[in-house]
């Protein structure tokens, strides 16, 4: 009887956490309605006052390319047309409950890794009573989308529903171009994995590398890869063919070839401004590729055996040594941590610290900012040193994370001493 | 700015010439030369950075009367710019409302766009007074003068003679460019001084510095990163 209990009260508590999650996300939305009304400085972000002229455009018939700035897929517009049609309020609803979801996905994929009940609940709590996600989300930004999408990929991949997983794969690859650093991780898992033996090791190298090429000609890679390019380049297909060139220029090229010399985090962005009319310009922006390159390589060999460690490492890299770095991108990865932390072997204090690092990162590189923007000096040269420290800093706490991750009973980790 | 012309031009549909309405003609156009000799016009640049407030201040003269319909016209320098979409909020809560000669990219640098021209109509649908105040939110790219034109017209001012110094100009009529009236402008009214704002620079001589030592200290944490992802690898079993 105690044991029934003591499962209905953590169903209960379940329920509790998901219901108030929403209910103070529902809250906030609300108050930024009233704010926007009311007051001079805007609750809602400007990105959603841009996806919603898009969705306008679009019930007109037309292009939502029409909207300047408007630089994603064409599905976030059409998903967003009842903002026209019923009320405004639509896609913040949709945005948050998308977050919600986001928090159940995580829920679930703990409890398939093995988790407890109890210690799986406190865990997704830190992403649903977390003030972050509930104020991208309620101030109408995009990003809880693609983090549900994102974590229900790897949901599937983990229950091994392959299908299901490339679809929404592909999905979340044509909504952003970030999760398409998971493929290699996505392909070295999914390859036949040969237990290596005495003689194995001792034959010839070229026939060790056949045989590490040819682990990737198996039935379940090739299942998946169709299946997420299929629904990649389907979409692709046909919204150019509905938008034609300024579809695939916006969603695409402009995140690949961009060069936002005004001012973020990004270490690289002092750099880009000042030589972005020399003949270097080109150079360096390849040159500032290669530590991203490098780190996504290594991150994908060293960890693919546990996928959701090696996606959030993948994104927190790839957001990082980014060329342009901005506080939503932050959320990409954030998503990802409470998939970690269960594994980490780090005390409170530590793990606190780590935070306080973060912020304290941010912090320094927002106060020379403000006064380059809104006080009219010339702090180029502070902000440019804070981006660095700013990258040192997410190194730093990236680097204790590796070192304190313990993984599931199944892997073992290597120590070289 | 670095003169206020003032422009008042006269509109209207049908004209009969007859020499009683022509007198008459020609005493409201005079009147609309007058009341811009009388006005006055003053700009002031407000707040800071990037983001900077225009407030355009017009007295006009007290015999001025309320058909008399004013248009204000500023040119602006390709090193800034002004958002149509906060425009098009701002202009559900102000009297005034403005039209863009041009599309404005939000984004692109200083020297890759050129200038724009703006047309604000203060309360364009009801009696003009006497004292307007047109504030514009503008956005930093560069630094450069720009300057602002004051026009006049009203509908009872319909053959404007052009005599020095004042002139007839097209423009159109209200702000939503159905149709395009004379308006009168004062041509070389006192010179003021350049008016001009500073937008922060980026230090090109810092060029070599700042790239060695963004690429030496992306390639140390790179280095870093690399060797404890590499050393606390796992291992499948």
């Amino acid at each position: 009887l105690t044991n029934i209990l003591r499962g209905l009260n953590a169903s209960a508590k379940k329920h509790v956490l998901f219901t108030a999650s929403f209910a103070i996300r529902l809250t906030l939305v609300a108050y930024g309605d009233y704010q926007d009304r009311t007051m001079v400085v805007k609750y809602t972000d400007i990105d959603y006052h841009v996806f919603t002229d898009a969705a306008r455009f679009i019930t007109e018939g037309q292009s939502p390319y029409n909207r300047s700035t408007y630089r994603y897929t064409p599905l976030l517009a059409w998903l967003l047309t009842p903002n026209i049609y019923l009320s405004m309020v639509f896609g913040k609803i949709l945005f948050i409950v998308c977050d919600v979801l986001s928090g159940l996905l995580i829920y679930r994929i703990l409890r398939l890794r093995g988790l407890g009940s109890e210690t799986a609940r406190r865990v997704c709590s830190l992403w649903l009573l977390n003030p972050l996600p509930m104020g991208v989300s309620s101030r109408g930004n995009a990003e809880s989308i693609l983090a549900a999408l994102v974590l229900v990929t790897l949901l599937c991949i983990e229950a091994r529903h392959l299908i299901w997983a490339a679809i929404f794969y592909g999905l979340s690859v044509h909504m952003k171009i970030y999760p398409v650093t998971y493929a290699l991780p996505i392909a070295l898992t999914l390859r036949t994995f040969e237990t290596r033996s005495e003689e194995n090791y001792k034959r010839w190298r070229w026939r060790r590398f056949i045989g590490f090429m040819g682990s990737f000609l198996n039935r379940e890679l090739f299942l998946f890869a169709s299946v997420a390019g299929g629904v990649f380049f389907m979409l692709t297909a046909l919204f150019y063919y509905m938008y034609g060139w300024e579809f695939l220029h916006e969603t695409y090229l402009y995140h690949l070839t961009r060069r936002d010399i005004r001012h973020n985090f990004s270490p690289y962005f002092y750099m880009l401004y000042l030589t972005t009319d020399s003949r270097w310009s080109q150079w360096l922006g390849l040159l500032a590729f290669l530590p991203q390159l490098i780190l996504l390589l290594v991150a994908s060999w060293a960890f693919y055996s546990d996928l959701a460690f090696c996606c959030f490492l993948h994104t927190a890299i790839f957001v990082s040594f980014n060329k342009v770095c901005t506080s939503q991108y932050f959320l990409w990865y954030l998503c990802l941590l409470p998939l970690v932390i269960p594994h980490l072997s780090l005390s409170l204090k530590q793990g606190v610290g780590l935070l306080l690092l973060w912020f304290v990162g941010q912090g320094i590189w927002l106060g020379p900012a403000y006064f380059l923007e809104f006080e009219g000096y010339n702090t180029f040269l502070l902000i440019w040193l804070a981006g660095l420290l700013f990258l040192i800093i997410n190194s730093s706490i990236l680097i204790q994370i590796v070192a304190h991750y313990k993984p599931t009973q199944t892997s073992q980790r290597l120590k070289v001493e | 700015m670095y003169f206020v012309l003032i422009y008042a031009l006269a509109c209207l549909s049908t004209c009969h010439c007859h020499f009683i309405e022509k007198g008459k003609n020609e005493n409201h156009c005079g009147l609309l030369k007058q009341w811009l000799k009388s006005s006055l016009v003053s700009v002031e640049i407000v707040k800071e950075g990037f983001h900077r407030e225009v407030v355009t201040t017009v007295e006009l003269s007290p015999d001025v009367l309320s058909d008399v319909r004013v248009l204000l016209v500023h040119r602006w320098p390709r090193g800034v710019f002004v958002d149509p979409y906060q425009l098009a909020s701002l202009s559900d809560q102000s009297d005034w409302q403005i039209l863009l000669d041009s599309a404005i990219d939000l984004e692109v640098p200083a020297h890759k766009t050129v200038g724009f021209v703006t047309y604000v109509y203060p309360s364009p649908d009801g009696p003009t007074p006497r004292l307007l105040k047109v504030t514009i939110p503008i956005h930093g790219r560069y630094h450069e003068p720009s300057f602002v034109e004051l026009l006049l017209r009203t509908e009872k001012c319909t053959q404007l003679n052009n005599k020095e110094p004042y002139t007839a100009v097209v423009a159109p009529c209200t702000p939503d460019n159905s149709s395009t009236c004379q308006w009168v402008k004062l041509q070389h009214q006192q010179e003021r001084g350049a008016m001009g704002v500073q937008f922060p620079v980026g230090d090109g001589s810092l060029v070599r510095p700042v790239c060695g030592g963004t690429l030496l200290v992306t390639v140390l944490c790179c280095v870093a990163l690399s060797k404890h992802m590499w050393k606390h690898r796992i291992i499948k079993q």
